[in-house]
């Protein structure tokens, strides 16, 4: 598994997305409640950016019909949305985060 | 109305011009039609008539990146009396039975190079179809095809597409008045093949129209049936029937503009999903402007989703602006295989495994039965058989 450097920890502010590309992969890397996430950017229901909703209880909404998906497995917490957005491991190295969206977690 | 539909400009009457522009820029998120790729923006994606795309599969046709590098060898089959010419785009046929209305269409009509018209002499019947052969050999194509009928002559054309291609393509159909046109459009591709089309048609006087499109290949599939009447009582049947797998994108949006009196249409549209990330869209548009009194309109959408992992957008749309009609409606339903219909067959004797095949043969049989021309039906069967040894 290839880990890529995305940023650093101290550009993360705590509750906001923050929406990279690995390897043409849009994903949204979140920092909330203490630890980071990496979740692809894409709702699994309509084509919206995941990164431009709002981070809650560990969750990420899509702003459009308000599916959340939780950020640890990627699953849907309501309708319109019925399948998980796939979810990357993150390490941590110092003040560097790195994703691998090689492999799904 | 959640969606207005894409008004050509021009019409019969000024209070008509009037209605439908007050109807249409209100709520059309989109450009009006054009000829010129550059009238419409590069769609991102959220766009009302791109929302169910896959962009990012569409290989560049939809943001100008697409190079023409293709090749798409093309046979034409036509019987005594038809001709068939290789035409500039300044010819007066090329591009007369409707105007682009998405930014693809509108590339495919920037960027060919030379349209095909097939044309049928007034009052010639045809008792052999005409039959034209797409093969795509790789790489992207843009194309331009006419065919014309001129008044009482009745034709079949048969439009198969096989091969590997990235094409975007406008179809025109001219239906001369009391002329007669069945096409059927096969849609065969190679499993990476991309091909977004607009069939525009153009139903003359006392004309028929009738048009069945079969969708069974191709990576994304984005087909746009658009009919209007060049006089009244005009009909116009569109069929559609369409077998999605596995990771397929399968997408058909009708426009049916009742812009004359006295005309009819109907639309029946079928089809059956297997496997993870089969998707297909459905749009059926129907507008009843307000000249068209006595219009007579019905549209159909079934779903049969075979397994999970499948997924159906359905959208009928109905936009009418004159109440003097004779019927107007619209219905639409996804859903699984019904059970009990199972266990009836089961129950008279009939094995599971020829039971489903049995339901879903039955489920496409009136649309089949339709083609009318039986090595397209045999082939036809024979594909929606080989389908299912997939997910029986």
């Amino acid at each position: 598994m290839a880990f890529v450097r995305v940023c650093g920890l101290t550009e993360l502010e705590d509750g906001t997305p923050k929406r990279v590309e690995l390897d043409g992969i849009p994903v949204s890397v979140v920092r909330t409640e203490g630890e980071v996430f990496a979740i692809n950017d894409i709702c699994s229901h309509a084509n919206v950016s995941l990164s431009e909703g709002e981070v809650e209880d560990c969750s990420i909404e899509c702003w459009l019909h308000g599916s959340s998906f939780d950020l640890r497995t990627g699953k849907p917490n309501g309708l319109p949305a019925t399948r998980p957005v796939p979810v990357y491991p993150v390490q941590i190295q110092g003040d560097d985060v790195l994703v691998s969206v090689t492999q799904e977690s | 109305m959640a969606e207005a539909l894409n008004i050509p400009v021009g019409s019969t009457t000024a209070g008509s011009i009037a209605v439908a522009a007050e109807s249409t820029v209100a709520t059309r998120m989109s450009a009006p039609p054009s000829y010129d790729v550059a009238d419409f923006a590069v769609p991102h994606g959220r766009e009302e008539e791109w929302r169910f795309t896959p962009l990012e599969r569409l290989r560049g046709l939809h943001d100008g990146t697409a190079v023409a590098d293709g090749l798409i060898r093309t046979e034409v089959y036509t019987p005594a009396g038809v001709t068939q010419e290789t035409v500039g785009r300044d010819d007066p046929r090329v591009g007369r039975a409707g105007v682009p209305a998405d930014r693809v269409a509108a590339q495919a009509y920037s960027a060919f190079e030379k349209a095909s018209v097939v044309s049928v002499p007034k009052e010639t019947v045809l008792t052999e179809p005409i039959r034209i052969n797409l093969h795509g050999q790789g790489g992207t194509a843009f194309v331009h095809q006419v065919i014309e009928l001129g008044a009482f002559a009745e034709a079949v054309v048969v439009i198969d597409h096989t091969g590997d291609a990235v094409v975007a393509a406008n179809v025109d159909f001219l239906v001369g008045d009391g002329a007669k046109l069945t096409v059927v459009s096969v849609q065969d591709w190679d499993a990476k093949a991309v091909h977004v089309a607009q069939h525009n048609a153009l139903v003359g006087r006392d004309a028929s129209f009738k048009s069945i499109v079969v969708t069974f290949g191709g990576d994304v599939v984005r087909l746009h049936p658009r009919v209007q009447y060049a006089g009244p009582g005009g009909e116009a049947e569109l069929f559609g029937l369409y077998f999605t797998d596995k990771g397929q994108h399968q997408e058909h949006r009708l426009l049916v503009d009742h812009n004359a009196p006295h005309c009819k249409s109907n639309a029946v549209y079928k089809g059956a999903l297997q496997g993870d990330d089969a998707h297909a869209v459905w749009i059926g548009d129907v507008l009843i402007r307000a000249v068209a009194e006595g219009t007579d309109t019905y549209e159909m959408n079934r779903n049969l989703v075979l397994t999970d992992g499948a997924r159906v957008d359905s959208v009928p749309n109905l936009e009418i602006e004159t109440g003097e009609i004779a019927g107007a409606g619209h219905a639409s339903a996804t859903g699984r295989f019904d059970d009990e219909q199972l266990f009836y067959l089961m129950s008279r004797g009939i094995p599971q495994v020829d039971a489903r095949r049995l339901v879903i043969r039955g489920f496409f049989a009136e649309l089949v039965q339709q083609i009318e021309l039986p090595d397209v039906e045999e082939r036809l069967l024979t594909k929606i058989e080989a389908e299912l040894e997939a997910s029986i």
